[in-house]
């Protein structure tokens, strides 16, 4: 190689690997901070081998690649064959060109058009739901299987067919010389195939996006799902774990066989009998382990009941970071008090309205769902919730009074309150003058142009705005609106960036120094702020309230066992560890009594989460957001659109 | 022993068929309810106000001046999707191509180790190495921590078009190399020498010869990059600090909204558009490959 052709290689190397250079940095930090180093220690790596539901995840991920990988390369190399057999012309260019659209397709298309067609089917026929982990391996076979076809068509081309012809001549039956002679012609865009659709599987995030349903969660779901907390070193040990079996297989695999797939070489017609033997016990190996995983999913389902539970990413306390898991502590309860065994699964989402469109669109079933005040209203209104037997949740009377008979739910019959919050100023006192704090006019002061974050979701970016202007939050006058939009439009050139889970890294390490979120995670960012970076914050007068509540969806399936995991969720343990976790405040009277649980979370966090709650139900049923009639919520949108495309 | 041969091609034939049905049920059929979708309002009765939002939807921005102009919403945002795409696909084809003409005159040994180098980072969850080039780019990030160290910068890249489009070079480069590459490992040398006997020059043998015969390999790189990057929507949203709004943020935002049917009427306008770029492409190349 030509010295310019090393210096030209090395840039585009160095270029691909520095992020990854960078997750290997940053899952040895001692802190939870993505953007500062704070010490080395092997702390998420702990983490990560305790979170089981991550590695469900990853579990999952391998399950659906390795099967679309294997059932694609199958009827993807039969298809090529067949394709490459055809005599007819005009058949054969229509089945290029229909294999070609899955390539020439967005993601976002084939997903698009994929769930379209599964929701609308399971519809037709009733089914509860309609996505699950078929409708996904089904999903991820089409897009892989024009990735095989385009690989092995070309080694048929380039094949002599005079020699299958001459073995069946010299005596070979058809299905020999097809297995003896051809297939082994064709094996190197087999395998390269077989790799592609594996690779391709497991990066899946947008066409998985779409088509995931019920209780089968893959890793890039899980990830994305996170958007409302943070992504936490966890994530980059799991990358890191992932790079080095990966090198570790390359390596060993180019120790053991000198010839790359792809890659041909003249003459190699001749395997050595111990490189055949090997071929065909990787083969065993691998159909093995696909029809295993297949049979697992199939024959897999357990014969004790299973509880389906949709929640918030990051939204229990889940064993991570030493707490208390309670999943885990549910079937264990159950089976203690109950006597036989339950299986919980557990399943995130990112925002009430993702939630929504799953649940409404039949696309999933579920028997325990946690949203926000507004969903459970229209919920409520739309019949998507069954009413709660309160014979079964004996543990309600430790809801606070102050947090019954609320807008959303007046009569206390569907909903058990899990957490409530408000939002909140966060700003770095290091840059920002104390004076200039106390209201919404901080997040719209020329003086942080630049350092001012925002909301990345409509309904709470425009709430800043009308809380501001003293306007409704819940006005269907869209002149009410466009006034807050065009309050937004003012602020927008002071705003660095709009973001969700993106905040805990720009507040952490000083990116950005004034932004709006919800009480509780400010605590998640003080605990890994930077040397330079002093946070506080401060609940203006007027701010959105909120409460996340435990519902029945409609769709259940086993409600007296939903009441039961809700009436656990109220027991001390679990209630406890899961507000610790989550840091919102809880309306759990054996929480927010208990002195054990005001130690743990400090002085400051006690003020700010339980201010005074006499006044809670008040500001509540007076700032929290009602559910908006269809044409509001659609001028919302519009307005959202024409606020970021400028 | 002709009836053998027959019997063969016959069964080899026959093999298709699960194939065939599968395309016709997850592929064709699919996009038949995209269509039926878009042009459908929400209780399934026919309407084409779907596609004429798309159209006609009005919003107004401010201009530079400090006043207000008004645009038409989607189409400026499907502008503003494919000038992105078009330049990171440019930027992929530059950086792609001399590296697949490199990788393919290297050593065996060296083709296969850099192969390997090239497909690792695709193994690494995408969203992670998104959020990995956050850490990168950010202001107090790792780069100007860097350029800080030796008395440069400080440079804001983060939430620019630039950061948008280093993520997009960054996921899709993979997809530009490979094929390249593939096509060129299979060019036949002596063309190339042969062009230099007669009196090509470097340059000339590389534009007259190599480029022409490695086009196929080309236009499969630019569309397998150009059709991600043009639909993508998280990368815009974390590198862009959401305020790219691109049209897979448009059709995501309204299947989040539940609005489906607009989502398809998006998602259907897209699919006419590529699908008319492709055959134009095409047409180019079997045009350049004629003469």
């Amino acid at each position: 190689m030509k010295t310019s052709s090393k210096i030209f290689t090395a840039l585009i190397l160095i270029f691909l690997f520095a992020p990854i250079v960078i997750l290997l940095v940053f899952s040895f930090n001692a802190s939870k901070s993505l953007s500062v180093m704070s010490g080395g220690s092997l702390y998420w790596y702990r983490e990560l081998f305790r979170d089981a539901e991550t590695l469900g995840a990853v579990r999952n991920t391998l399950v659906l690649a390795i099967s679309a990988a294997l059932i694609s390369t199958v009827m993807g190399t039969a298809a090529a064959v067949g394709i490459h057999r055809l005599r007819s012309k005009a058949v054969r260019l229509g089945y290029e060109q229909v294999t070609n659209i899955p390539m020439t397709n967005p993601d976002i298309i084939t997903g698009i058009s994929l769930m379209l067609m599964f929701v609308f089917v399971g519809r037709l026929f009733g089914a509860s739901t309609s996505l699950n982990f078929w409708t996904m391996l089904i999903a991820h076979i089409t897009f892989c299987l024009p990735y095989v076809i385009l690989q092995v068509l070309p080694k048929l081309q380039q094949m002599d067919n005079s020699l299958s012809e001459a073995a069946m001549d010299l005596g070979c039956t058809p299905m020999q010389a097809f297995f003896r002679v051809e297939i082994p012609e064709i094996m190197p865009g087999v395998v390269t195939g077989l790799i592609m659709a594996f690779t391709l599987s497991l990066d899946d995030f947008v066409i998985s996006y779409f088509t995931s349903g019920n209780g089968f969660e893959t890793l890039p779901i899980r990830i994305y799902n996170m958007t409302k907390k943070t992504v936490t070193p966890k994530m980059y040990a799991l990358s890191t774990i992932i790079f080095f079996t990966i090198l570790a297989l390359l390596i060993m695999s180019n120790l053991i066989d000198t010839s790359a797939p792809g890659v041909e070489k003249p003459l190699r017609r001749e395997r050595t009998a111990s490189q055949k033997k090997r071929l065909r016990v990787a083969g065993a190996i691998g159909g093995v382990l696909a029809a295993g995983m297949i049979a697992v999913m199939i024959i897999g389902a357990p014969d004790h009941p299973v509880l389906n539970v949709y929640n918030w990413g990051e939204y229990i306390s889940d064993g991570s970071e030493d707490s208390f898991n309670t999943i885990r502590g549910f079937e264990q309860w159950y089976k203690e008090n109950y006597g036989s065994e339950v299986e919980v699964n557990y399943t995130t989402f990112a925002s009430n309205e993702d939630m929504y469109s799953k649940i409404s669109s039949g696309a999933v079933s579920y028997d325990v769902i946690i949203p926000s005040d507004y969903m459970i209203a229209r919920m409520r209104e739309e019949g998507m919730l069954l009413p709660l037997n309160f014979d079964n949740i004996p543990n309600y009377e430790n809801i606070g009074e102050n947090f019954r008979g609320l807008y959303y739910d007046p009569d206390d019959e569907y909903t058990v309150p899990y957490t409530y919050s408000f939002v909140g100023v966060i700003w770095d006192a290091e840059r920002v003058d104390e004076e200039d704090t106390g209201d919404w006019d901080l997040m719209w002061n020329e003086k942080y142009k630049g350092d001012i974050l925002q909301f990345n979701n409509s309904r709470d970016a425009f709430a800043t705005a009308q809380y501001k202007l003293g306007l409704d939050v819940n006005d269907t006058d869209p002149e009410s609106w466009r006034r807050a939009l065009e309050e937004l439009k003012r602020q927008q050139p002071l705003v660095k960036s709009y973001v969700m889970d993106e905040i805990y890294n720009m507040m952490e390490s000083g990116e950005a120094a004034v932004a709006s979120y919800y009480a509780g995670d400010y605590f998640t960012m003080l605990d890994a702020e930077a040397d330079n970076v002093d946070l506080r914050f401060y609940v203006p007068e007027r701010t959105n309230y909120f409460i996340d509540a435990m519902c029945i969806p409609s769709c259940c399936q086993q409600k007296e066992l939903a009441e039961a995991f809700i009436n656990y969720m109220l027991e001390e343990e679990p209630a406890i560890a899961n507000a610790e976790y989550i840091c919102y405040g809880c309306p759990n009277r054996v929480v927010y009594e208990s002195e054990e649980y005001a130690e743990d979370m400090g002085e400051e966090a006690m003020e700010i989460l339980y201010p005074n709650l006499d006044v809670f139900a008040e500001n509540f049923n007076r700032f929290a957001y009602r559910n908006l009639d269809a044409a509001t919520l659609s001028l919302v949108n519009s307005l959202w659109e024409e606020l970021k495309i400028n | 022993m002709k009836k053998e041969h027959n019997a063969l091609r016959a069964v080899q034939r026959a093999v298709l068929a699960p194939y065939g049905v599968w395309a016709l049920l997850f592929i064709v059929v699919p996009l038949l309810f995209v269509a039926y979708y878009a042009f459908t309002d929400s209780n399934f009765a026919f309407t084409t106000d779907n596609i004429t939002r798309f159209f006609t939807a009005k919003s107004q921005v401010s201009t530079d001046a400090g006043g207000t102009r008004e645009v038409y919403t989607y189409l400026l945002i499907f502008w503003r999707s494919l000038k992105l795409a078009i330049i990171s696909t440019v930027i992929c084809l530059l950086m792609g191509y001399p590296t697949a003409y490199i990788l393919s005159r290297a050593s065996e040994r060296v083709q296969k180790i850099l192969i390997t180098l090239i497909m690792i980072p695709m193994w690494m969850n995408f969203l992670i190495r998104t959020y990995a080039w956050m850490t990168i780019l950010q202001d107090t990030g790792i780069l100007n921590r860097l350029l800080a160290a030796v008395g440069l910068g400080p440079v804001h890249v983060i939430g620019t078009e630039t950061a948008v489009v280093i993520g997009m070079v960054y996921d899709y480069f993979p997809y530009m190399i490979l094929p390249i590459y593939s096509v060129m490992a299979k060019l036949d040398m002596k063309l190339v020498e042969a062009a230099k006997d007669l009196g090509c020059n470097g340059w000339n043998v590389m534009r007259r010869v190599i480029f022409p015969l490695s086009l196929p390999g080309v236009i499969s790189g630019v569309t397998m990059v150009l059709i991600p990057s043009i639909s993508t929507f998280y990368i815009s949203q974390k590198l862009g600090n959401g305020k790219f709004y691109l049209i897979g943020d448009a059709i995501e935002g309204q299947y989040v909204a539940n609005n489906l049917h607009f989502a398809a009427a998006i998602a259907f306008i897209l699919m006419i558009v590529l699908l008319v770029c492709m055959a134009l492409m095409q047409r180019y190349a079997n045009r350049k490959a004629v003469a």
